[in-house]
């Protein structure tokens, strides 16, 4: 029996896709990680699927890649690294398992989108923690894998959030739960008894939700994930606080990050708000030439006891802390839109085309963390790094998020080219995969190492990668988990 | 047992003659510890081959290194006040007091983080951050818990945690030397020698560090620790009035800050308003009450207690103590507002003596910074344990309770646990984002047989994975408080649980595939 | 009660470590939090009242004998108390007096320090503990025209102390306090040669038999002067008359009282007046003798009962000595009505305070300890802006002085009676 008849006895004939088209379309993404066509794609349906389609990976020696989110993909970590590997697509597995809305959690499969999952939590009074304007077709269990940022950092007590607890199937093919999660009994069982698979803590001594996350795919497959939620706002209002450097607005968000006073806080340039707020290249052109360099986005969010009366206070107190910094202003409309645009903008996922694809038709991101300190001058570095290998400066986006309740920042920078003309795309390839080199020298830290980034994070963190393999090891003996990410 | 002569000077070579001894008086100091009559039936637990003061993560590993060579198992503690800091599974063992590793190393104010080294306890870091307006979370240890113990190494929760978070999730970074005796320093600290961030490259390696628990020394020694901060509205100095250290306390609730009690008529109603105080965001403290003032001596409590009005007490379990802090007045008002109306919601009510501004002050003080200290645990009766404990959902909590409340009553009827009977030490993570946290405290005399028995017998029922509490998870969270080697806590419930026990014998293998690191409080590669 | 009587209380150590530092509720800055000398120098559990308690409860149940580390930590100790009032903070047990009985048992084993015992001998001889002559005890009160209570009565008697009387240096400071009486128009006398050490020191040395003796010895010789008070500059003496001859079934039936507390009263009645300024900063150190170790001794007999189930009281209900009724509050006072002099507090303080160094035998047996501990205290000191250091003890000044002679600290070292003298305008006829 070939292999993938044998897959087709697990999951079903018709979830394994090996026609040329399909295998095309799975060989590559919009990064630069070079193409490499899969042997097949399968969609497996339930736990007890992959399962077996991990176990049957372990008889045959055979890659599987992980794929939970619809295109388009960025990163390359869906894109096979090595030849012959099994694309494992989740779209089949879109359960929307439970909506818990005294504890404020829910819990999903692995296919479930941002799309799909906002409404659904809006009937029961609830909202995600979203990261910023993630695409529709983006799996909301993959991006709290990825250890994607969210946009309210007083809500980011820690590098996991909103993640909590999780079915994984092991590289080994061993199912483990969780957390709050784990036990003989079901999960069915378990509600019965009040719980609701919200607390995170690791087994023991060690933590699994720890190691399947930013991990690529590599230690394990997700087949359910729960989240926190938070409830939906009654009421929000959103501020924009222009400037012309960045330094002022960097000093007004440690303030009120600090004592977490507000929920969104990020700080993008002109040029990405624009993306975020208009559809066009012409109208991103033009509303970008009446934007302020740097606008620092917050909002108040009413919700919970007192919806009223916490925007209203909030809102006063920020006021007073406005007047203590430099020369800083709120404003209403950038350029035709009103600062409710830009708070609809961040309850949903992006409309289409994906904002990051409006300005050019093709981007490519570079980030890292770092702290909010130091972010102007790695945004100098980046301006002269692309100069340096002539990608213009001036379609480079930025995007400095705070995570962790303000201890560090996500700084993006998202560069915008036309993917069909050879020269930009060139020069974009040659920042984010080489020029990168001069950040990561200046202390950027690719937490999240994607495609090239690997070599430039693992070369700094030889101890890391040691023990990063010891424990592939045990999780993963034979790298069949989307082997070559990371440093495996 | 004796080290080799070789193997002595080796190690005395690394530290100084100062800084080692195997004199087998000195040795009996580090293993008499609470505990022992409970788990190994003797005041004594393993007397150690010797005990060395490391001053730096050099001779640490210089240490750790030696003990390879020799083959000599090591374990490491700040404190050492534990079973788990002090148990040994062999006699072949040295221990790391790591006394001499007591340095604040760095405070990054504008990014909240604090870099310290294994003796700095949270109260002195708690003293020094006030400077600065930042804050460290205060654990149910008492005021001398190490910041490095209670965030990588072991397990413990504590009032503030509602606030700023706990166990594992404020290690914003740690060095760690491993058993084989390489260093990691994880996430930041290794590419850039900057300590924001724990996590990468790739998965975080937080994820072997600890879980629920920690290792306890069980897989190397942790010689420095970015702890997450956060702000702190109070004062950048306080001083505890009083002539009785016992008995001093603030004179007031600090500024910055006011303190509630809020009685409710059923415990449901009260773990309800709790699970809704966390999820409003405004606690900075919140627990639920247990116990009064514990007085300056046993003999003053008992005198206090006789003159109690039962229904006070009752009230008492029924309460729930909030303190609010606030970086405004608009703030603050709006705190207080949403507090009253979830008191309200719940039926409860704001009962003199608890709102005695002199009763809130004493409480907000323990709460701010030495919740749990020996006063309230051992005092009373010579020795406490905690089972069952959970990390859960209040609803699930409840259950829990209620199950421990039942199961206890024919122990603490027969006088052989401390009447009125098991303490909830009970309180909310995260603004309840991830739950909250419950231990069932029973107050015992080690060294009364039917006070030991019972115990023994209940820590028995709770710890049997197919027993009655099975339902609740691991017991001690999977080890908090349990030695391995003698209550088989991951080996029995590992099977039950999707076999942790086996991913985490083989997480120690390939960490100390020679298993030097001690695992009386972690687990070894192969179970004997 | 010998050291067998207090397996209860070793065996309910928890090994909590609260002996090493001052109790929480009275630290308030993170440099200066801990409270026993011995375990921050020497970092061993046993050298902490902790570990004392686990050496003891392990060489009565055989398991170890007196080993060099045995000894090394039971003896290098000042003996200050920090540990005791840190401990009964929270718990219901006496590590000190566990401490004090492991060293009479280690004395009567044959196994005292060896330097103290040097120290010993010269007291049977000499009944002095400075290995002096006993001839020359009086020489420090030369000139001045004092009744001598051998051949006279008087109603107050001065007792000087082993360290003031010998040690040449602080004699200026036994006259001033002398003095001080005598302008005050009361009726005192000294003991002169005859004057005899208390026996206090030899005590926390272990030696309970030179305790009980010179405790016989003086209540006689006390009586056969027909005094009703003793009032001394010593703060050592001060707490061996007034709690340890107590403790022992010695109490003396007169009132006893440190220098301090008489000047104090002098002051409230206007016999003394201080009205010349001293414009200094000082900071005052609670001597362990004057302060913690001072309170009154509790005489207690009952048993352990339990109630709640388990919960360990007493019947008929037990008062620990936790430090609250020492001598803290006087010599505040004295130095707060002195004009132009600014009080400031260190960190530790009151029962809390750190001990100077000298106590239990370590100013005898290990100098460079107690310089070390002494250097430690001048620290603290300095960081709250102290020029001068202040107490009311010779042992404390003693040690202080060599201390900033060795280390070359820059303040200031002076006993309380040195200030009063000088704030008196310098009138006092000697």
């Amino acid at each position: 029996m070939s292999g993938n008849d044998t897959l087709e006895k697990i999951v079903g004939s018709g979830n394994v896709l090996d026609s040329r088209d399909i295998l095309e379309e799975y060989s590559s993404d919009l990064s630069f990680v070079p193409r490499r066509r899969p042997r097949c794609v399968v969609r497996p349906g339930t736990a007890d699927e992959v399962k077996g389609i991990v176990k049957w990976a372990n008889e045959t020696m055979t890659p599987l890649v992980p794929m939970s989110s619809g295109r388009p993909h960025f990163r390359g970590d869906t894109v096979p690294a090595m030849g012959g590997s099994v694309i494992v697509d989740f779209s089949r597995m879109k359960k929307i398992i439970r909506i818990d809305p005294r504890n404020w959690v829910a819990m999903v499969e692995p296919g479930v989108t941002f799309a799909e999952l906002q409404p659904e939590l809006e009937k029961a009074g609830l909202s995600t923690y979203t990261p910023l304007c993630p695409r529709g077709t983006k799996s909301v269990a993959a991006s709290m894998l990825e250890r994607e940022p969210i946009t309210m950092p007083a809500h980011h007590w820690d590098a996991l959030d909103p993640f909590l607890c999780a079915e994984i199937i092991f590289g080994t093919g061993d199912k483990l739960r969780s957390g709050e999660a784990a036990g003989p009994d079901s999960i069915e069982d378990q509600w019965k008894m009040g719980k609701a698979q919200m607390v995170p803590f690791g087994l023991g001594q060690f933590d699994e939700s720890r190691l399947v996350s930013g991990a690529q795919g590599t230690i394990g497959i997700i087949t359910w994930a729960t989240m926190k939620c938070r409830p939906c706002s009654t009421l929000t209002r959103t501020f924009l606080i222009p400037s012309e450097t960045i330094e002022p607005l960097v000093d007004l968000s440690y303030r009120l990050i600090r004592v977490r006073l507000g929920e969104t806080c990020f700080i993008v340039n002109d040029l990405n708000l624009a993306s975020l707020l208009a559809q066009s290249p012409g109208e991103i052109r033009d509303l970008r030439a009446t934007l302020p360099p740097w606008v620092l986005v917050v909002t108040f969010e009413g919700y919970g006891v007192l919806p009223e009366e916490k925007v209203a206070y909030q809102v006063a107190d920020f006021r007073d802390m406005l007047k203590q910094a430099d020369n800083l202003k709120t404003i209403h409309t950038v350029g035709g839109f009103s600062d409710e645009d830009v708070s609809n903008l961040l309850t949903e996922p992006s409309a289409e085309p994906y904002w990051k694809l409006r300005y050019k038709g093709g981007f490519s991101d570079v980030f890292f963390l770092t702290t909010l300190n130091k972010a102007p001058a790695f945004i100098g570095t980046m301006s002269t790094l692309a100069q340096s290998r002539r990608f213009p400066a001036e379609d480079i986006g930025v995007y400095v998020q705070p995570i962790v309740q303000g201890t560090s920042c996500h700084l993006e920078f998202d560069l915008f080219f036309d993917p069909t003309d050879s020269t930009p795309t060139e020069r974009a390839r040659s920042v984010t995969t080489e020029g990168v080199y001069d950040l990561a020298n200046m202390g950027a830290f690719f937490s999240r190492p994607y495609g090239a980034w690997a070599n430039i994070a693992y070369s700094r963190a030889a101890e890391t990668n040691i023990l990063q393999r010891k424990v592939k090891k045990i999780f993963d003996p034979n790298n069949v988990l989307n082997p070559g990410r990371l440093c495996f | 047992m004796d080290l080799t002569k070789d193997a002595y000077r080796a190690l005395e070579d690394i530290v100084g003659p100062e800084n080692i001894s195997q004199d087998q008086a000195v040795m009996d100091t580090y293993n008499q510890v609470w505990g022992n009559k409970l788990v190994f039936d003797a005041k004594w637990s393993t007397r150690p081959a010797a005990v060395l003061m490391p001053e730096s993560t050099e001779e640490v590993q210089a240490v750790v290194r030696a003990c390879n060579r020799y083959r000599i198992s090591f374990k490491p503690f700040s404190s050492g006040f534990e079973i788990m800091s002090t148990a040994l599974a062999s006699e072949n063992a040295i221990i790391l007091d790591l006394k001499r590793m007591n340095r604040i190393l760095d405070i990054d104010v504008k990014n909240m983080h604090a870099l310290v080294e294994p003796y700095v306890s949270v109260y002195r870091l708690q003293l020094e951050l006030a400077k600065h307006g930042l804050f460290i979370g205060t654990i149910s240890a008492g005021a001398e818990a190490g910041v490095i113990a209670s965030h990588c190494c072991h397990f413990g929760s504590g009032t503030t945690q509602v606030y700023a978070g706990g166990l594992g999730r404020n290690v914003l970074g740690c060095e760690w030397v491993l058993p084989t005796g390489e260093i990691l320093r994880m996430g930041s600290a290794e590419t850039g020698n900057e300590w924001y961030s724990a996590d990468g490259p790739g998965f975080s390696l937080r994820g072997i560090l600890r879980g629920h628990s920690g290792a306890n020394g069980g897989h190397g020694v942790i010689t420095k620790c970015s702890a997450k901060l956060y702000h702190w509205y109070g004062p950048q100095e306080w001083e505890l009035q009083g002539s009785l250290p016992s008995l001093k306390r603030l004179d007031r609730v600090p500024d910055g800050f006011k303190a509630f009690a809020a009685t409710f008529a059923t415990r449901d109603d009260a773990y309800d308003a709790l699970r809704e105080v966390g999820q409003a965001g405004i606690g900075f403290s919140v627990w639920l009450l247990i116990g009064g003032e514990m007085c300056e001596g046993n003999d003053e409590f008992w005198e206090m207690f006789q003159k109690m009005d039962p229904a006070e007490m009752q009230r008492l379990a029924h309460s729930l103590l909030v303190i609010l802090g606030a970086n405004t007045t608009r703030e603050m008002d709006y705190r207080e507002k949403c507090l009253r109306k979830i008191v309200d919601k719940w039926q409860g009510q704001f009962l003199p003596p608890l709102n005695d501004p002199e009763y809130l002050a004493l409480r907000s003080a323990i709460m701010f910074w030495s919740i749990g200290t020996v006063r309230e645990t051992f005092r009373p009766c010579g020795e406490f344990f905690i089972t069952p404990c959970t990390d859960a959902t209040e609803d699930m909590i409840k259950l829990q309770n209620t199950a421990a409340v039942e199961g206890l009553m024919p122990y603490v009827q027969k006088g052989a646990i401390m009447q009125p009977g098991p303490a909830p030490f009970h309180l909310p993570y995260e603004n309840y984002s991830v739950g909250s946290h419950i231990e069932t405290i029973i107050q015992f005399d080690p060294y009364d047989d039917d006070s030991l028995q019972a115990v023994r017998e209940w820590t028995d029922e709770t710890f049997d994975p197919k027993g009655k509490f099975c339902k609740f998870g691991v017991p001690c969270l999977g080890g908090g408080l349990q030695i391995e080697p003698v209550s088989h806590v991951v080996q029995k419930w590992g099977p039950e649980y999707d076999n942790y026990d086996v991913w985490l014998t083989k997480i120690k293998d390939a960490l100390d595939p020679n298993n030097l690191g001690d695992w009386s409080a972690y687990v070894p590669p192969l179970f004997p | 009660m010998a050291i067998e009587e207090y397996e209860h209380d070793s065996l309910r150590c928890t090994r909590c470590s609260f002996c090493k530092w001052i109790p929480w509720e009275s630290m308030r800055h993170p440099d200066f939090m801990q409270g026993c000398p011995s375990a921050s120098r020497y970092n061993f559990h046993a050298y902490a009242a902790g570990g004392k308690f686990n050496l003891a409860l392990s060489l009565m149940k055989g398991r170890i004998a007196y080993t060099e580390g045995f000894l090394d930590a039971v003896f290098k100790c000042q003996m200050d108390g920090s540990c005791d009032i840190s401990c009964k903070a929270v718990q219901d047990i006496e590590p000190l007096q566990n401490m004090q009985e492991l060293r009479i048992r280690c004395v009567q084993d044959g196994q005292g320090d060896p330097a103290h015992m040097l120290v010993i001998e010269g007291l049977k001889k000499e009944d002095n503990m400075m290995q002096a002559k006993k001839a020359d005890r009086a020489k420090w009160a030369e000139g001045i025209p004092v009744k001598n209570l051998i051949k006279e009565k008087a109603k107050v008697v001065y007792h000087a102390g082993c360290r003031y009387s010998f040690d040449e240096e602080l004699w200026p400071t036994a006259r001033a306090g002398l003095a001080l009486l005598m302008n005050a128009g009361v009726d005192v006398g000294i003991m002169g040669r005859d004057e005899a050490c208390c026996g206090g020191r030899a005590y926390e040395m272990g030696y309970l038999g030179e305790l009980t003796k010179f405790a016989e010895h003086n209540r006689e010789v006390f009586k056969a002067a027909g005094v009703t008070t003793l009032v001394t500059p010593c703060s050592d003496g001060y707490q061996t008359f007034k709690v340890l001859y107590d403790k022992i079934g010695r109490k003396l039936d007169i009132e006893v009282l440190h220098i301090t507390e008489y000047i104090h009263r002098l002051i409230k009645e206007g016999t003394i007046r201080l009205t010349k300024k001293i414009p200094l900063t000082v900071t005052y150190h609670d001597p362990c003798h004057l302060g913690r170790l001072a309170e009154p001794w509790i005489h207690w007999k009952g048993k352990e009962v339990k109630v709640l189930g388990q919960m360990i009281v007493h019947e008929p209900p037990k008062k620990y000595r936790r430090g609250a009724n020492g001598v803290y509050d006087i010599p505040r006072e004295i130095l707060k009505s002195i004009p132009g002099l600014r009080v400031v507090e260190m960190y530790r303080t009151r029962e809390s305070a750190w001990c100077c160094g000298a106590g239990g035998g370590v100013k005898e047996a290990y100098p460079d300890f107690a310089i070390w501990t002494g250097a430690e205290r001048l620290k603290e000191a300095k960081a709250v802006g102290a020029r001068a250091i202040v107490s009311a003890c010779p042992w404390c000044t003693r040690n202080f002085k060599d201390t900033v002679r060795e280390r070359g600290h820059q303040i200031e070292v002076y006993d309380i009676i040195e200030l009063v003298r000088k704030a008196c305008n310098g009138k006092i006829n000697m």
